[in-house]
């Protein structure tokens, strides 16, 4: 009879139990991302055969949108990707994501994570955002184009200015930008207000404490119009996705491009190697090195319905092996902090970070969402008409007010 | 036999249900909706009164989608209509090949926005779009732009890809008015010695009234709810200076988390729509009453 009864219920257990389904709904559109994603996927089902990973893949630009439906919706997908920072935190705050404080029982988060980066993946005490990958911006060129005309990597904004102007007399294009879905121009404020104003500095204005009017943001637009108005940013960049402005620096049309470690990603294999990157140049000695560092990675919506599966998966995602194969993939650097830099060229990105005196993400994932489309808005109006600059900036101070009051 | 008053209404008792549910249900939530400052995110919101209206008509990029929609309806009606019209006149002839010729400039209605939007984006390409490319190979140089980044062209660039298939469709339209003119009447004017073109202006165009009323309307309304090009091509970019409402709207719900701003958009918009509407059947009507 007893032996009956355990047939039974393995039998049943195979039943109900047959394939624990998950959800992932995903943003890596680029061919590489995306690969990368599915034979992680693949690897986890291998290794756990009673899963299966539902992978969706959403153009990236879309899934942005698209997210905040699917939050809300009874039918919400178990794993999502997403970005750290207050773009994660916008979420949580409404109540729609699911603490992933489960998944660090055993192991805590420090064990597998750099204590740093803990402050960007939780709200409120309790961590909402597994991260995956993270990676550098830096100035990105053609080693072979910088050859032929005989420059060195600029270290100081003078010998940038002179890198530019000699790239323009040679016919060449000195900065590739794709402005058309705007948070590229969002890299350039950034880093030029963490030169010349320092991180605290930066801090408080993603933050909304300080005024857009302010005269040190001013100052950031004084240094930002020189460029522009020299025209040494890609004609017609409004017109240009970030991929579609990249293959101008492919080709060797255009000279750098300031830009995340992603794009190697849609570099052709014949130009990969040949792309290297600089730390982007010194403006003012007194101003520490900061850098932006975003960091990738997934959420659990609190809608989910499979959300104990979606953890055993995001904690599969958060060990060494599986952190490891998606750096090697991508030359990104892991989250799991037991993993090594992939390649030279991520150890070189490893080691500017190390050296940096302090790391924000990115524009668009410091600040409010609504402030970020605003200013980033902004941002592509100056670059278009720099001599609207008062009217621009008085526009974001408008809507600082708006957004920070509430 | 006994009338049973009813059965008209037991007929239409299911599609009004869906249409009451899908349609006139919406329409009441979303302005309710634009007086609140509902993110779209949060189970919870505040109703705030007229602040999201006051908002609007001090947002500059408002009025200039509403400026940009203004301009939509205007080509659409005087150019797109006129050309539509006369495609229509010119394929009506009988010659050689002329099915061929329909067949191809009825093409563009078969495809989506989003299609037209994506090949209208390889056309308007600055550096080597077939337009641009076009221009400096004859020659004109000086004529080729960056269409959809120079934000004094982008709106008319828009429109010129969504008139590509809004002539189209006011083509069919007049087709199908050109096949109900009696030929009779026009064969009579041409025995009277009207020539072609009075027998146009005075014969067929006067016939051709209720096409006419319809393509306009069609037109008017196909402007103000423009979108899907727009989105395509430049999301009301660079820096909304080819924003048209319906994409400003979508925006603001969508991208900055502005649920009620954006529903208090749409608000607008459906006033200005149901205006227009409001004046075609009105139009309508009076014409029934004279039967």
């Amino acid at each position: 009879m007893r032996k009956f009864l355990i047939v039974l219920m393995v039998v049943l257990a195979l039943f109900v139990f047959a394939k624990q389904k998950i959800v992932l709904n995903s943003y890596a559109s680029d061919p590489a991302p995306k690969k990368a994603l599915a034979e992680l996927v693949k690897m986890f089902e291998e290794k756990y055969p009673d899963y299966e990973v539902v992978v969706n893949t959403f153009a990236h630009e879309d899934f942005k949108t698209l997210l905040r439906t699917w939050l809300n919706s009874p039918d919400a997908p178990d794993v999502v990707t997403w970005f750290a920072g207050e773009r994660m935190r916008y979420f949580a705050s409404k109540g729609l994501l699911e603490p992933l404080d489960d998944i660090f029982t055993d192991k805590s988060f420090d064990s597998y994570f750099p204590a740093a980066f803990k402050s960007s993946c939780e709200y409120e005490g309790k961590i909402y955002f597994l991260p995956q990958s993270w990676y550098w911006w830096g100035v990105y060129y053609r080693r072979s184009v910088f050859e032929k005309y005989g420059l060195k990597t600029p270290k100081t904004w003078e010998e940038f200015l002179k890198v530019c102007e000699i790239l323009k007399n040679n016919g060449i294009t000195p900065i590739a930008i794709g402005t058309k879905y705007l948070w590229t121009a969002a890299g350039w404020f950034d880093y030029l207000n963490m030169r010349i104003n320092g991180l605290e500095f930066h801090k408080k204005l993603t933050a909304g404490e300080i005024p857009y009017t302010d005269p040190c943001v001013k100052k950031v637009f004084d240094y930002w119009k020189v460029l522009v108005e020299k025209g040494y940013f890609l004609e017609n960049h409004p017109s240009y996705s970030w991929q579609e402005a990249a293959s101008f620096l492919f080709r060797g049309e255009a000279g750098m491009y300031l830009m995340g470690q992603f794009i190697k990603d849609v570099a052709p294999e014949e130009v990969k190697n040949d792309l290297d990157f600089f730390r982007f140049p010194i403006i003012d000695e007194k101003v520490g090195l900061y850098e932006d560092t975003p960091i990738d990675g997934f959420m659990i919506p609190a809608k989910a319905k499979h959300k104990e599966a979606a953890k055993f998966f995001l904690k599969f995602i958060a060990s060494k092996e599986a952190q490891e194969f998606y750096a090697k993939s991508l030359g990104r650097l892991a989250a799991n902090k037991n993993v090594p830099a992939p390649d030279a060229h991520a150890e070189k990105g490893l080691k500017m970070i190390l050296a940096s005196d302090g790391v924000m993400q990115f524009y668009d994932r410091d600040t409010n969402p609504e402030m970020a489309t605003v200013g980033m808005n902004g941002f592509v109006e100056f670059m278009v008409y720099p001599s609207n600059i008062d009217k621009i900036l008085e526009n974001l101070e408008k809507a600082r007010e708006r957004i920070f009051k509430k | 036999m006994k009338r049973r008053w009813w059965v008209p209404y037991a007929f239409l008792a299911l599609p009004l249900t869906m249409y009451v549910i899908w349609v006139i249900i919406p329409i009441f939530q979303t302005i309710i909706f634009s007086f609140t400052d509902w993110d779209g995110v949060s189970p919870t919101y505040h109703f705030i009164g007229f602040e999201n209206y006051k908002e609007i008509f001090s947002d500059p990029y408002f009025m200039l989608s509403l400026k940009n929609n203004i301009k939509w309806l205007l080509a659409f009606v005087f150019l797109s209509v006129p050309a539509g019209l006369g495609v229509a006149t010119l394929l009506d002839q009988k010659f050689p090949g002329g099915k061929v010729y329909k067949t191809m400039m009825y093409l563009p209605m078969t495809l989506s926005f989003v299609v037209i939007g994506q090949i209208w984006s390889w056309i308007l390409e600055p550096k080597y779009g077939a337009l641009n490319t076009f221009l400096r190979a004859v020659g004109l140089s000086s004529l080729a732009k960056p269409w959809l980044s120079d934000p004094g062209v982008v709106t008319y660039a828009l429109i010129a890809a969504a008139s590509w298939r809004q002539i189209a469709y006011a083509m069919v339209l007049f087709l199908a008015g050109l096949k109900n003119v009696p030929r009779d009447l026009v064969e009579a004017a041409y025995v009277d010695g009207a020539n072609s073109w009075q027998r146009f202006w005075y014969v067929i165009l006067p016939l051709l009234r209720p096409a006419m009323v319809i393509a306009i309307t069609v037109s008017v309304i196909d402007s103000l709810r423009a979108f899907d090009i727009v989105y395509v091509l430049t999301r009301g970019g660079p820096f909304y200076s080819s924003s048209v409402l319906a994409n400003y709207m979508y925006i603001q719900s969508f991208h900055n988390y502005r649920m009620g701003f954006g529903a208090s958009i749409a608000v607008i918009q459906f006033l200005i729509t149901f205006g227009f509407i409001l004046l075609y059947l009105l139009n309508v009507f009076k014409r029934e009453e004279k039967f």
